[in-house]
């Protein structure tokens, strides 16, 4: 990914971010809305109850009034049944009223004026029913003719309408908030609408610009390990051919070696022949002509001649036994290897059988560990790895103490580990890599050997898809790991075959 | 044509000329006094054993080293063996190594004996020794006249 991508992605990220808080913010801001709203809307309808139960004030007084001058026209007392009604439900109404602008903060000190203006009109009513029911009719119209009764009413009215414009402008107010509040509410949903289609757009953008790098990503990946597998394939056909190369040498160079040993050998053996017949001359010579053998021959057909010829044949052997060895790890090497299940267990108690003597000679004890795992492998192979670890652990004891041999199974990452511990004298810890190396050998060459049998493990448990591995500690005893998969790889078949089918 | 009357000749195949030496002193040393001709490379004797100046019914036994440097004795083995005449000549396979798909090989060819050249001299004579009692015992070839 470059720098820009980088950023961008910063970016696009910052601001989808920024845009989930806006919305956040719009989220509680329209719910503060909404209860504005519903309290300038329930504001209204209080406003609008005032405005009903002041109507209802003055319609009970009218009622009143209605019914008062009925009667004072006809003396009916059935008139008087719509007066006495509006009089008893006044004072609840004007009560209920009060109630109302009080708790709608309304003007609350023209309440009692209204109060007392109503009051003051009942009682003229009153006044004129009053008179007409003692007789005085008269009066009673002289009463209404006088005007009092109008003036009261207009104050009454005055009150009423006072009440209903100082309500009415609340009203008028709190409709103005609630529209304004709606409005403000739909603006604020319209722009929640936009952020989150923005926030949306941006998310979107980011993901793809994502998935875009994550399959750029991918590809990238995809073709290195392509290359990688091409990579390993061709390094393994060099390694192979390396392998193959290196094995055909050791055979062609050990197989040509011991030609010009064969002649060494033999013609040492053809001066041997030789030196029998001058020694024979020499010892004539010296019971017939002593003068003629001096100190000089005498060493060299005595001494010098036998011993020169008694290293060249020490030599040879050894050089021998070497060649011997690299060609038997040649052919070794050649060798198809054929999986076919091996029983672990069984395997070990025939070796162990076959150590019985060695064992009981060294005073020694071979423990098996049960469990052991059952693998497909080469058996031959197998059986010496195992041979050689248990040979090596028998020769090497440490005469000081008991011998204790123990091999235990295992299962360590992914492959089956077979340990052969043993109590002997150990191997210094400089020594752990050379030990596998061919012709190398550890401690004091009391021995015999050629340093073979662990170069030749190491090999074998390579070739088998497996290792081998030593922890040591001089004086102390070791451990001898071996490392198994549970099925042999299949081997490289062309090159098996190119090897198999290679002239001697 | 009186077969019994003539004698085996040894054809030694070989080309290291130390072991040749060594080869013909021990069939000496042995009893062996047949005559013994040398030849040093896989072209020469294959010019002898089947070019035009061969003997016919010549009774012959080879000594063949399979290590050669111009061909594989193998080759030779194998040729010898497919020659209507000479697939009857014994043929001692005398080699440096004990390959044991290589013995199998040469068995499988068809040779008399195979021997692997030891470097301790006192075994090699024993085997040239064995060698020539054999060679003794099939002094009168049963060639078909």
């Amino acid at each position: 990914m470059t720098w820009t991508q980088a950023a961008f992605g910063r970016i696009t990220l910052g601001l989808t971010a920024l845009g989930f808080v806006i919305l956040l913010a719009l989220g509680v801001g329209l719910v503060w809305l909404v209860q504005e709203t519903r309290s300038y809307a329930n504001a209204v309808v209080a406003t609008q109850q005032i405005r009903v139960s002041n109507a209802e004030v003055m319609a009970s007084l009218q009622d009143a009034v209605t019914g008062q001058r009925g009667y004072l026209l006809t003396r009916e007392p059935a008139y008087l049944a719509p007066y006495r009604s509006a009089q008893a439900q006044l004072p609840q109404e004007l009560e209920r009223l009060a109630a109302q602008v009080a708790a709608d903060g309304g003007l609350i000190e023209a309440q009692p004026q209204l109060r007392a203006a109503v009051e003051t009109k009942l009682a003229e009513l009153e006044q004129g029913i009053a008179l007409v029911e003692a007789g005085d009719i008269q009066a009673a119209i002289a009463l209404v003719r006088g005007g009092r009764g109008k003036l009261l009413m207009d104050q009454v009215r005055a009150q009423i309408d006072g009440v209903e414009q100082r309500t009415s402008a609340r009203q008028q107010q709190r409709s103005a908030s609630l529209e304004r509040s709606g409005q403000l509410l739909l603006s604020g949903a319209l722009l929640g609408l936009l952020v989150i289609a923005l926030v949306s757009f941006g998310t979107l953008r980011a993901a793809r610009s994502y998935t875009r790098d994550l399959e750029a990503a991918q590809a990238a990946l995809q073709h290195a390990n392509a290359g990688l597998e091409q990579r390993v394939a061709t390094r393994t056909g060099s390694l192979m051919a390396a392998n193959e190369e290196i094995q055909r040498f050791a055979y062609i160079v050990s197989h040509d070696l011991r030609a010009p040993l064969v002649n060494v050998m033999g013609f040492t053996q053809e001066l041997e022949t030789a030196i029998v017949a001058v020694r024979g001359l020499m010892e004539r010579a010296e019971a017939e002509a002593p003068a003629l053998v001096t100190q000089e021959v005498r060493d060299a057909v005595g001494e010098d001649i036998p011993e020169a010829i008694g290293f060249i044949r020490s030599s040879t052997n050894r050089m021998d036994r070497l060649i011997g060895a690299i060609l038997a790890l040649s052919r070794e090497g050649r060798r198809r290897l054929t999986a076919e299940p091996v029983a672990v267990q069984a395997l070990l108690e025939g070796l162990s059988n076959s150590l019985h003597h060695q064992l009981d000679a060294a005073g020694a004890e071979l423990r098996l560990q049960a469990p052991f795992p059952t693998l497909r492998t080469d058996r031959l192979a197998l059986e010496q790895i195992l041979g050689n670890l248990l040979d090596n652990a028998v020769k090497y004891l440490d005469p000081a103490r008991p011998g204790r041999i123990l091999v235990r199974a295992r299962r360590e990452a992914g492959l089956h580990a077979v340990d052969v511990v043993d109590n002997g004298r150990g191997i210094a810890q400089r020594d752990h890599s050379r030990v596998f190396e061919l012709f190398r050998r550890s401690g004091p060459q009391d021995k015999p050997g050629e340093g073979i049998g662990l170069a030749h493990v190491r090999a074998l448990a390579r070739r088998m898809g497996g290792d081998i591995r030593l922890a040591s500690r001089l004086g102390e005893g070791s451990v001898f790991t071996l490392l198994l998969p549970d099925v042999l790889p299949a081997p490289d078949t062309d090159t098996a075959n190119t090897l198999e089918d290679q002239p001697a | 044509m009186n077969v019994s009357a003539q004698a085996v000749s040894i054809v030694m195949i070989e080309d290291d000329e130390g072991h040749a030496r060594l080869i013909e002193k021990n069939l000496k040393r042995a009893g062996v006094y047949n005559d013994v001709l040398h030849l040093a490379s896989g072209t020469a004797a294959v010019e002898h054993l089947f070019g035009p100046q061969r003997q016919a019914g010549a009774p012959v036994l080879v000594l063949l080293d399979l290590n050669l440097p111009d061909m594989s004795g193998i080759d030779i083995l194998a040729r010898l063996k497919a020659d209507a005449e000479l697939r009857l000549a014994p043929v001692i396979v005398l080699t440096t190594t004990d390959d044991d798909r290589e013995i199998r090989r040469c068995y499988e060819l068809g040779c008399s004996v195979y021997i692997t050249k030891p470097v301790n001299y006192e075994t090699f004579a024993q085997a040239v020794r064995q060698l020539g009692l054999f060679l003794a015992v099939i002094q009168v070839p049963p060639t078909a006249p």
